[in-house]
């Protein structure tokens, strides 16, 4: 399938990030044709188009739109949130976006607000993406100064504020509802739903919460129309997503395919292929929290469906690429012990199994662990799939679940050998795993300048 | 209605109710830890409640679900699916709970070990060390937290977060390090915080004064009801080998719903108090107090009453049951023939008409709060309703010196003469009287003592009902817990009551309790009495002053009723048996001298279960209450004083309570000290009446200019009016 670009279009050639480039592309015509169409004219187009969310559950954009109440229907507020807490190991499509097409992010949220009647969006921006945050305020002062948002957008007669707030570092912000809890200032835990946002999200008005690269794409689709945009991608799956390529590959990075691109497409020819003369062994297909697929799979379509079909998601498009020198137990520790540290600890079994997951990890890791600990991963795995409040515990459980699924053999060793067979040769060995990374952070105090002046300044306000 | 099907069985249910009531109406039990209705909308943290809905793939959190027709659910019982998860949930929730039911406080009355041997595994997989955690941590003198056996429902911090709303429990960090604290790590002062205890489903929060006394299986409870606020909440006396060990609530859900304030729950030792009274003390020329025999003490106190006349005044406190009351008021007034008597709390029957459960506050779309006491110090949980009110989007409004309105300190009275007019109703008021004007339910509530009863603010229900058309509930709060029911007690036996004598001598003075002992008017006329008969639990200045003191008791000491501040007649229990003859059974004693009979037993009638009638009978035919003339401004500042409710003869002798008492502390509002260049928290003196004394300044921005506020034992001594002033560099050195 060919590359096709429609986000990051002209990115690589020009200056997107001020507002005259962006313009100078046809930049906010989109907006123009918008606010000259009904708001239910703008929904059929997002509805034709069948997006579908770039967050994570890939749940279409346009229904979501549409379970919010008309503004005439309610007498609360109707806000817009931008996610833009991107925090999924593996995953940094949506910081290409804001860095080098703010513009078009913010098109987009000023679109969605218009479609939606609201008049007040916010910006939830992960708080350690400190660059991000700069280009995307200047962004936002930029279209501000020209009348693309503010009071009046473009004599319209409707107004729109739009805040920026940084998130505070916690995994669980990134899920939506634990993320209003953490903008209004509480403690960043997820709600029970239903109510759900639409109704019952911000301040406990009708809310509707994108992804950035959800939002993104709303231009693109009035630019197109709906039908034409849905043409592109395959069934069920319209449209470009952002890959971030990682891991074992010769060429990271981000790369905007159409959707229905294989992972071989994306990894050997796109990627170049893994280095060093290595063996593909496995790949994590969207994100740390998805079902690992083996090198066998590697034939899969890069779309909702067949990822579906084959016992994964494409999630948030993040591919990990693995190779022949990696522990898949060690691999399975590591993803297990991120999702014990950033577990919010309010429900029990993604609390308390998470910690015992890794327990049990680090046990067959160093050959400890008996045949019967190996069946209690298993089951405690088994046991937190689909009871927790949102989907973290399902996050740690599955991927793990999975590694035990397909790399049995290689779990069965460790247990076997009384030790791991990689003998600390393993492409993870020495890796800091995330919580003794945070540990080594506070203890060595490390100094990111940008940081220590925000730091500093920050001191200075509150004495 | 809506048909829900629960484990195969219909069930008609309201549409809405949670699906743990609903299953519990056809005896089906959905176990759960962090539900409780009390606290707010469920938040699904435990997961205990897993079971399968028809429809949907994944297990459902019951607790969060409402009944909606043709919901079919299948809980533990029924589907394997759900039984697993629950299994599964239980086998999380014990991983890292240590397991020491011998010596935790809660084993045998503990919801996480009945839920265990009914539904729990036999043993556990865990094979690694458990999460320890420093313990037990005293978040302040009365509660301690063990947070290895916490299990993290939140239901603490939910409660201090949305029902108590003193947001001082917190969770902190996250993941499996999440601990319950207070913020910053300050001692937990609150007026309710004693409520977590029982809202704990295990034996992470256990009190103080209770850890380690008893086990379940020693214990007996007796319902009965608190008697140290004119709220009357219900309550639980544990009692082992005679003795009160603690207080738990019993949920009456109209008057408190099973929220009790920290004096109520943790006063209870000062009946066993070394310093109490025990036997009878006469006193006998030039050789001071000696102790006497009951006998002996009856015919002092026979002889002073006789050789008095007709000149007695008695002293009420308004802690007295019902029963004692009228025994008292029959012996004044049949027996020696007068009526003149000091009443804690006056009550105007016509208020009657507005006669409301205290429930009733929750559902009024407008709250107006009138008077210069702070609610929560005189009858707490009422404040607990007021901000359920607000929660349920009520707009209260408090119109007092610290209030949203700020007014003049002492013109309740006023206020209501303004907001009654309707027409020249001054700027500040402008705002409560449209808010009056169109609300539907109101709810006033009256936080002062008012000699006339309550007619001011009954007259002002009077008029939003006659005119605005609007549901009036009246709140009058009496100041002591049973003001009510002596009043009418006095009145029931007799026609009026005149006042003590301004000046002169007087025969006899009968000083009935504690609460009346400290009470300035009292030593007044003590100073004036020939003969003083006093009954007390304790020493005081005016036991002194007595020439007979007979030994009290307190409410979990006798058998009788108590009318609380709804006019709802209660029950009291005799918890524990005094050590002598309780009051009622030596005033039958003595009124047989003076040849009235009394019946030495109370016997409380079927009254304590009256249904409140609805308000639709309305009486208002006295003429309307003139507002007294305000008091004459004057140099320095006006004094309110906060009666706070962590003082008095109970509290002070409680170890862990001192905590709470009042700091000794002037409130200035924020301009009165920035003109004195005063900054909060330091010391300042405060003068009034050739009286000085240090106290520390604190700084309110919602108090009214030119008025301070110090808690009443911090004020003795002082006028009306104050001076405040920084203390000089030199003294402060």
């Amino acid at each position: 399938m060919p590359r096709r670009e429609l986000l990051l279009e002209d990115a690589d050639t020009r200056d997107l990030t001020k507002l005259a480039g962006y313009e100078a592309i046809g930049g906010y015509a989109s907006l123009r044709k918008a606010l000259d169409m009904e708001r239910q004219a703008v929904l059929a187009e997002l509805l034709d188009a069948n997006v579908r969310g770039r967050g994570g559950a890939g749940f279409p954009m346009g229904r979501k739109a549409s379970f919010l109440p008309h503004p005439d229907d309610t007498p609360k507020p109707i806000y817009l949130v931008a996610n833009a807490d991107e925090s999924e190991p593996g995953t940094f499509k949506d910081r290409e976006i804001l860095l080098r097409v703010p513009h078009l992010f913010v098109e987009g949220v000023v679109i969605a607000a218009y479609t939606i009647g609201s008049g007040h969006a916010f910006i939830y921006l992960r708080g350690e993406y400190l660059a991000e945050f700069e280009v995307v305020t200047a962004a936002l002062e930029e279209a501000r100064a020209a009348g693309y948002l503010g009071k009046n957008v473009l004599g319209s007669g409707w107004d729109l504020t739009v805040v920026v707030h940084r998130g505070a570092g916690a995994y669980i912000c990134g899920e939506e509802t634990g993320l209003l809890e953490s903008l209004e200032g509480r403690r960043g835990q997820p709600r029970t739903k239903p109510p759900f946002p639409a109704i019952s999200g911000l301040y406990a008005s009708p809310t509707l919460i994108n992804n950035v690269e959800t939002l993104a794409t709303v231009p693109k689709i009035l630019e197109l129309g709906g039908k034409k945009y849905a043409r592109i991608g395959v069934e069920n799956s319209a449209g470009t997503r952002v890959f971030s390529l990682s891991g074992n590959v010769v060429n990271g990075g981000n790369y905007e395919l159409e959707l229905g691109t294989t992972l071989r497409e994306l990894i050997d020819e796109i990627g170049g292929g893994i280095p060093d003369g290595r063996e593909l062994k496995a790949i994590i297909p969207g994100g740390s929290s998805v079902p690992v697929l083996t090198a066998a799979e590697v034939d899969t379509p890069l779309d909702f469906d067949s990822m579906a079909q084959a016992g994964t998601m494409l999630g948030s498009g993040a591919v990990i690429v693995i190779d022949d020198r990696c522990c898949m137990v060690q691999l399975g520790l590591r993803v297990a012990q991120f999702y014990m540290h950033e577990s919010c600890g309010k429900c029990t079994p993604c609390r308390e199994g998470t910690r015992w997951m890794v327990q049990l990890l680090r046990k067959i890791e160093e050959g400890e662990a008996t045949q019967g600990e190996l069946d209690v991963l298993l089951n405690v795995c088994d046991r937190i799939l689909g009871n927790c409040l949102c989907p973290l515990g399902d996050a740690a459980a599955m991927p793990v679940a999975s590694y035990v699924a397909k790399f049995r053999d290689e779990f069965q060793r460790h247990i076997d050998e009384g030790a791991c067979p990689f003998g600390g040769e393993s492409s993870l060995a020495g890796v800091l795993a995330p919580v003794d990374q945070h540990d080594a952070h506070l203890r060595s105090q490390i100094e990111v300048p940008g940081i220590r002046a925000e730091r500093e300044s920050l001191t200075e306000a509150h004495g | 209605m809506v048909r829900v099907t629960i484990d195969g069985q219909e069930v008609l249910a309201p549409k809405g109710q949670g699906l743990v009531e609903t299953a519990a109406s056809v005896g089906i039990e959905i176990p759960v830890f962090c539900y409780e209705p009390r606290l707010g909308p469920p938040v699904g943290a435990c997961r205990m409640c897993l079971c399968e809905v028809e429809g949907l793939p994944k297990l459902q959190a019951a607790c969060t679900l409402t009944a909606t027709d043709g919901l079919v659910l299948r809980t533990a019982r029924t589907s394997e699916q759900a039984a697993g998860g629950q299994s599964a949930i239980l086998e999380f929730i014990l991983l890292n709970h240590p397991l020491d039911c011998p010596d935790c406080d809660k084993g045998g009355e503990c919801p996480l070990q009945d839920l265990t041997f009914r539904f729990g595994p036999g043993s556990t997989r865990m094979q690694f060390p458990k999460r320890t955690f420093d313990k037990p941590i005293p978040i302040s003198p009365l509660i301690a937290l063990d947070r290895e056996r916490c299990i993290l429902c939140y239901r603490c911090t939910r409660f201090s977060e949305s029902v108590s709303e003193d947001g001082q429990l917190v969770a902190a960090n996250r993941g499996a390090q999440s601990i319950i604290a207070t913020f910053e790590d300050e001692p937990y002062r609150a007026h309710f915080s004693g409520n977590v205890l029982e809202l704990c489903p295990v034996g992470a929060l256990t009190s103080t004064t209770y850890r380690f006394r008893a086990r379940p299986w020693e214990i007996q409870n007796v319902p009965t009801v608190c008697g140290l606020c004119p709220v009357g909440c219900n309550v639980w006396a544990t009692t082992r080998e005679g003795k009160v060990a603690r207080i738990l609530s019993r949920n009456h859900p109209e008057v408190h719903e099973g929220w009790l304030c920290d004096k109520g729950r943790f006063a209870y030792d000062h009946l066993r108090a070394e310093d109490r009274l025990r036997t009878p003390l006469v006193r006998v020329r030039r050789r001071g107090f000696e102790e006497a025999s009951h006998e002996a003490a009856l015919d002092a106190a026979e002889a002073g009453l006789r050789a008095a006349g007709s000149s007695v005044v008695v002293a009420f406190s308004g802690g007295e049951t019902v029963e004692q009351a009228t025994a008292l008021a029959r012996i004044v007034r049949e027996g020696l023939g007068s009526d003149a008597a000091l009443l804690p709390d006056d009550w105007d029957a016509a208020l009657d008409a507005f006669r409301a459960p205290l429930s009733a506050i929750r559902d009024a779309d407008v709250c107006l709060i009138l008077g210069d006491d702070p609610v929560v110090e005189r009858a707490p949980v009422v404040d607990l309703w007021l901000r359920a009110a607000r929660r349920a989007e009520a707009e209260v409004i408090a119109v007092n010196p610290a209030g949203d309105v700020q007014a003049a300190p002492g013109s309740a009275a006023q206020v209501c003469a303004d907001l009654r007019e309707g027409k020249k109703v001054p700027t500040e008021l402008r705002e409560t009287a449209k808010s009056l004007k169109s609300a539907k339910r109101v709810a006033l509530v009256w936080s002062e003592d008012d000699p006339t009863g309550g007619r001011h603010v009954g007259a002002l229900a009077n008029e939003l009902h006659e005119n605005g058309r609007a549901e009036v509930a009246v709140y009058v709060l009496p100041r002591t817990p049973n003001g009510r029911g002596v009043a009418t007690a006095w009145y029931t036996v007799g026609e009026g009551r005149s006042d003590p004598p301004g000046e002169g001598e007087i025969g006899a003075l009968v000083v009935s309790g504690d609460e009346a002992a400290s009470d300035p008017r009292v030593a007044d006329l003590a100073a004036r009495a020939s003969f003083v008969l006093t009954t007390a639990m304790f020493q005081s200045e005016l036991t002194a002053w007595s020439h007979v003191v007979l030994p009290g008791t307190s409410y979990l000491e006798r058998e009788g009723t108590y009318v609380n501040l709804e006019g709802r007649p209660q029950r009291l229990r005799r918890a524990v048996v005094p050590f002598g003859p309780d009051e009622l059974e030596w005033l039958a004693q003595l009124a047989e001298r003076f040849g009235v009979a009394i019946d030495p037993w109370a016997a409380p009638t079927a009254a304590e279960q009256a249904d409140l009638p609805p308000a639709d009978e309305f009486a208002w035919s006295r003429p309307d209450p003139q507002a007294p003339p305000g008091k004459p401004a004057g140099p320095g500042l006006e004094l309110v004083r906060i009666g706070a409710l962590f003082s008095g003869a109970a509290v002070e002798r409680i170890p862990q309570l001192q905590f709470q008492r009042p700091a000794a502390e002037v409130e200035l509002a924020h301009e009165d000290a920035s003109t004195r260049g005063i900054a909060p928290g330091e010391a300042v003196v405060v003068t009034s009446n050739g009286t000085s004394r240090e106290l520390r300044a604190g700084l309110n921005r919602k108090l009214r200019v030119g008025v301070v506020r110090i808690p009443a034992e911090h004020a003795k001594d002082f006028g009306d009016r104050v001076q405040v002033s920084r203390l000089s560099t030199g003294e402060s050195r």
